[in-house]
């Protein structure tokens, strides 16, 4: 027995629990059959439902990307009418945002791995989880059949007064189902920032938390935040829409730019709530995989509260050419540059943890690379969208849709990437093949330069986006677009089987393959039911790689029922081993 | 409370560590939700003011339409039954089900009240064509009185804050009227009222509101 | 982690009516002072002033963020501090539009 002082100065009594590589019981054991899956309210298991939720809409959004990515092979008509390409485009910018982006992080990788990085058994309210996941599933599938139905094709932000009119059909079902997946999103919020409240484990002070728990942090702020206007906002558009109430419709006094004010008030912290988990994984992944303390915890911790801040300033960016008060541009335009700050330090601080450290370049990390490389395009040209006189030029054309691409999927998709090849194999217990992990994360970087950098240059010189048709000057680009996106289907095509092929016959995963400091290796893989069969104790900071591996895996010698007991402050009857 | 005995509480779910855990924790979830519902009505406050700073002349003038008097004995209503509701809280600490049980239910009934008198007055606005959006029909008097073209963007406005509010309170009923069950079935005592005490926090916030509501539609003019 | 392990706090009978009775004044005090007619913004001072001053006796004693957890004050004002931030930021454009809404 050991004795450990925790930082606000009550003595336990701890010892080492040493993760077994050879796990007898884990959650995956524990309970099994579809109906135990269907009313789990493990938070392991209700990630990889959501997960595989996730994963099922991605590939049928990914798959439309194609079809719209063929049809503008040639300039005029390719294979599919101009009313259906609308409809397309509409379907996958909605489903890639509500139905992939937002919940992905957060809901699929957060759910699991944040209880375990807290050291807690589950988030604060499990039933609420398996209720919010519920919810999302349903949420999707009635927006999704309301899309596809109605022939709905205002694009994914439903912009009044198109939207509200009433030939587009069907608003009312759409806006339904997205309030829907809101209040999925606003419940899997509640629930995290309570667990990272009340339910850390002894010696998780604020400075020792992971900088994935301090992102899902500022993310579930955001998505408290943000997200309840948006459900106004779109209850407000029904209404709109069966009765004209007037708010958004000028005929009527109205306003439709107060419909845009809204919803980007929603949409870009959402934006945020896309990309602030990310940084969260690439903290950890780059850390692991440079065996290297970060630099600058709490540049990057604080950061992404400033962000989650500032995020909400700066909506107005989107709305340039609507028509808004030149005042309100100014500011807008100022206060986009100032959230670029804290996105800069975060980069920069990364970049210096590479530094001097013993970089093992493993699949996870290659997607850190591609991450940091395309982000930071991605940043960079938010920037330059948001000087004023610049985008009224680039408003509305692909320079636009490349930004969002460089930030969503070369940000977003890739830390997604990075964290799922990173806690696979404490998810599954499987190791995939490596080596095809590594092709595949460099053809997704090929695939994805060839298809959105020539994005940024016909933008550039004048192609507007969501159009079908085009001039035959823009030609070169849409087809070395094109290519580009089909060698992009190729490479998920080869992640995908990587990672099921491991399920069937992957090698045996360590508890901790690679040898990270994160409490949520030090659980065996894949975990058991309750994560730790022990209450952990944390001494140390969760990037120390300077300190013994012995030192991560102490816990309560003396647990009640598997908890640790808070009020029993040991001082007076400890042993000093 | 120093030294548990080894087993939990029967209420206490498995992954909290004590009741303590438990109860703060719900009370913290409640209160980030009680956060998305301040934002979600806060878009309803921040298009009436956007609309009463552009058209002063026309909600001064629309206020008229509504009753004074019964908006103020409906938010004296409200108040009464967010003072039940704290007096459960208090029965329930107390370990007097019984108590908590009459609490309840007067809060059910006060909850009921609100909802007839908001019934009664819509109905008269109604009768009156006083309708949202494109079921506008007002009649000539009112159309007298309400000269103004865009009357009906206060109106959207009006329905649409006091229709969502009026849900919460329906929501709340149905709350209510869960615990009250609960109650009777001996679940609540001084070692386990929280979800009493987390309804509580709902039913005060959704008073919370038409305390703003009611001087903003009503009193203005 | 729960280092509050005191017991809750319980309201007498006689703070709640207190405040039960303090409030209802109030809403009596705002319909008076409604109908006292005075002028443009004043009124509506006045009226936000009496709402603000009930919201605060209902945060503070009916929902107990008086004994609470400091964290859970922070989480309601946080949340107003949000909503005043985006109705300025949105009057930024509506109050200084040169033609508000062309049509009207
Ligand atoms: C340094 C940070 C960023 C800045 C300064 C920035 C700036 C901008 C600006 C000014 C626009 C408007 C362009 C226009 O419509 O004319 C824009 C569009 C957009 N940005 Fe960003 N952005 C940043 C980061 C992000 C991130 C991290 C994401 C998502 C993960 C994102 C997603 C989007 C999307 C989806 C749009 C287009 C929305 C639409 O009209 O459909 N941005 N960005
Ligand atoms: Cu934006």
């Amino acid at each position: 027995m050991a004795v450990a002082e925790t930082k606000n100065l009550t003595t336990l009594q701890v010892k080492r629990f040493k993760p077994s590589d050879n796990p007898t019981n884990t959650y995956l054991t524990d309970e099994k059959g579809l109906w135990a899956w269907m009313t789990t309210v493990d938070h392991k298991k209700i990630g990889l439902m959501y997960l595989g939720a996730v994963a099922f809409f991605f590939a049928l959004a990914g798959f439309l990307a194609l079809a719209l990515r063929t049809e503008l092979w040639t300039p005029a008509k390719t294979f599919i009418e101009a009313d259906t390409y609308n409809q397309l485009f509409t379907l996958h910018g909605a489903m890639m945002v509500f139905f992939v982006l937002v919940p992905s992080i957060p809901a699929a990788l957060g759910n699991f791995v944040l209880p375990m990085q807290l050291g807690a058994k589950d988030v604060a309210f499990p039933r609420l989880n398996l209720a919010s996941f519920y919810i999302y599933v349903f949420g999707a599938i009635f927006t999704f059949i309301s899309l596809a139905n109605n022939g709905f094709d205002t694009g994914w932000t439903f912009y009044t007064p198109y939207s509200s009119d009433a030939n587009s059909a069907g608003v009312i079902w759409v806006t339904l189902g997205v309030f829907i997946l809101g209040f999925s999103s606003i419940l899997t919020g509640t629930n995290f920032i309570t667990t990272i409240h009340k339910l850390r484990a002894p010696g998780i002070t604020w400075g020792r938390l992971p900088l994935n728990i301090w992102a899902l942090y500022a993310t579930s702020i955001i998505q408290v935040l943000a997200t309840p206007v948006l459900a106004i906002t779109i209850l407000l558009l029904s209404m709109e829409n069966i009765m004209d109430i007037g708010i958004f419709d000028p005929a009527l006094g109205g306003d439709p730019v107060l419909y845009q004010h809204f919803f980007w008030f929603y949409s870009h912290p959402a934006v945020y709530i896309m990309i602030v988990p990310g940084f969260g994984i690439i903290s950890e992944v780059i850390t692991t995989f440079s065996k290297k303390h970060i630099f600058g915890y709490w540049a990057i911790a604080l950061s992404s509260l400033a962000i989650a801040f500032i995020g909400f300033l700066v909506w107005g960016h989107h709305m340039f050419t609507s028509g808004q008060s030149s005042v309100a541009t100014t500011v807008f335009s100022f206060l986009t540059f100032l959230v670029g700050i804290p996105t800069g330090i975060k980069i920069l601080n990364w970049v210096a943890t590479l530094y001097k450290g013993s970089i093992d370049m493993k699949t996870p990390m290659l997607y850190v690379f591609v991450f940091l490389f395309l982000f930071t395009i991605g940043g960079f040209t938010g920037i330059t969208l948001g000087a004023l006189s610049v985008d009224i030029h680039l408003h509305d054309t692909y320079y636009v849709v490349a930004h969002f691409h460089y930030v969503m999927m070369g940000g977003t998709l890739m830390a997604l990437l990075a964290g799922l090849h990173y806690w696979w194999p404490k998810m599954t217990g499987k190791m995939y093949n490596e080596t095809l992990g590594r092709i595949s994360a460099v053809l997704i970087f090929i695939g994805f330069n060839t298809t959105f950098l020539p994005q940024f240059v016909m933008g550039a010189q004048g192609m507007p986006r969501r159009y079908y048709n085009y001039i035959d000057q823009f030609t070169i680009f849409h087809q070395t677009s094109t290519i580009g996106s089909y060698i992009l289907g190729v490479a998920f095509l080869i992640i995908l089987y990587n990672l099921m092929k491991s399920l069937i016959n992957g090698e045996k995963a360590p508890a901790n393959p690679w040898n990270s400091r994160g409490l949520e290796w030090q659980a065996t893989s894949p975990p058991d039911f309750h994560n730790f069969d022990h209450t952990p104790v944390i001494i140390h900071g969760p990037y120390d790689y300077h300190q013994p591996m012995e030192e991560f895996q102490l816990g309560l010698a003396v647990s009640h029922n598997g908890h640790g007991d808070h009020h029993e402050v040991t001082t007076d009857e400890t042993e000093k081993a | 409370m120093a030294n548990h005995s080894a087993t939990h509480p029967a209420h206490v779910q498995h992954h909290f560590v004590d009741s303590d855990q438990q109860f703060e924790s719900a009370k913290l979830g409640m209160w980030v939700f009680l956060v998305n519902e301040i934002l979600f009505f806060g878009g309803l406050f921040c298009a009436y003011i956007v609309f009463r700073a552009w058209y002063p002349e026309l909600f001064t003038q629309a206020a008229l339409e509504l009753n004074k008097l019964w908006g103020g004995v409906n938010t004296i209503v409200l108040i009464g039954s967010s003072l039940t509701v704290a007096m459960a809280i208090r029965s329930a600490q107390k370990n007097q089900t019984k108590g908590l049980r009459i609490n309840l239910l007067i809060t059910i009934a006060l909850a009921c009240v609100f909802m007839v008198i908001k019934y009664f007055e819509y109905e008269h606005k109604l009768h009156l064509g006083i309708a949202p959006g494109s079921f506008w029909n007002p009649t000539p008097e009112i159309l007298h009185e309400l000269s103004d073209p865009r009357a009906n963007i206060f109106f959207g406005i009006y329905y649409m804050m006091t229709g969502v509010h009026g849900l919460h309170v329906l929501v709340g009923i149905g709350l209510m009227i869960w615990l009250y069950i609960r109650a009777g079935k001996g679940h609540f005592n001084s070692e386990y009222y929280t979800p009493v005490e987390i309804t509580g926090l709902y039913w005060h916030l959704v008073d919370l509101i038409w305390i703003f509501l009611f001087p903003l539609l009503y009193l203005i003019e | 982690m729960s280092e509050h392990n005191h017991e809750h706090h319980i309201s007498t009978a006689k703070q709640l009516w207190l405040v039960g009775g303090a409030l209802i004044f109030l809403t009596i005090l705002t319909v008076v002072v409604s109908n006292l007619g005075l002028p443009s913004p004043l009124d509506i001072i006045a009226a936000l002033t009496i709402a603000f001053v009930k919201a605060y006796l209902v945060a503070s004693f009916f929902m107990g963020l008086y004994w609470d957890s400091k964290f859970n004050a922070m989480l309601l004002v946080g949340a107003l501090v949000f909503f005043f931030l985006m109705v300025s930021v949105t009057l930024l454009d509506t109050l200084y539009r040169v033609d508000a809404v062309p049509s009207f």
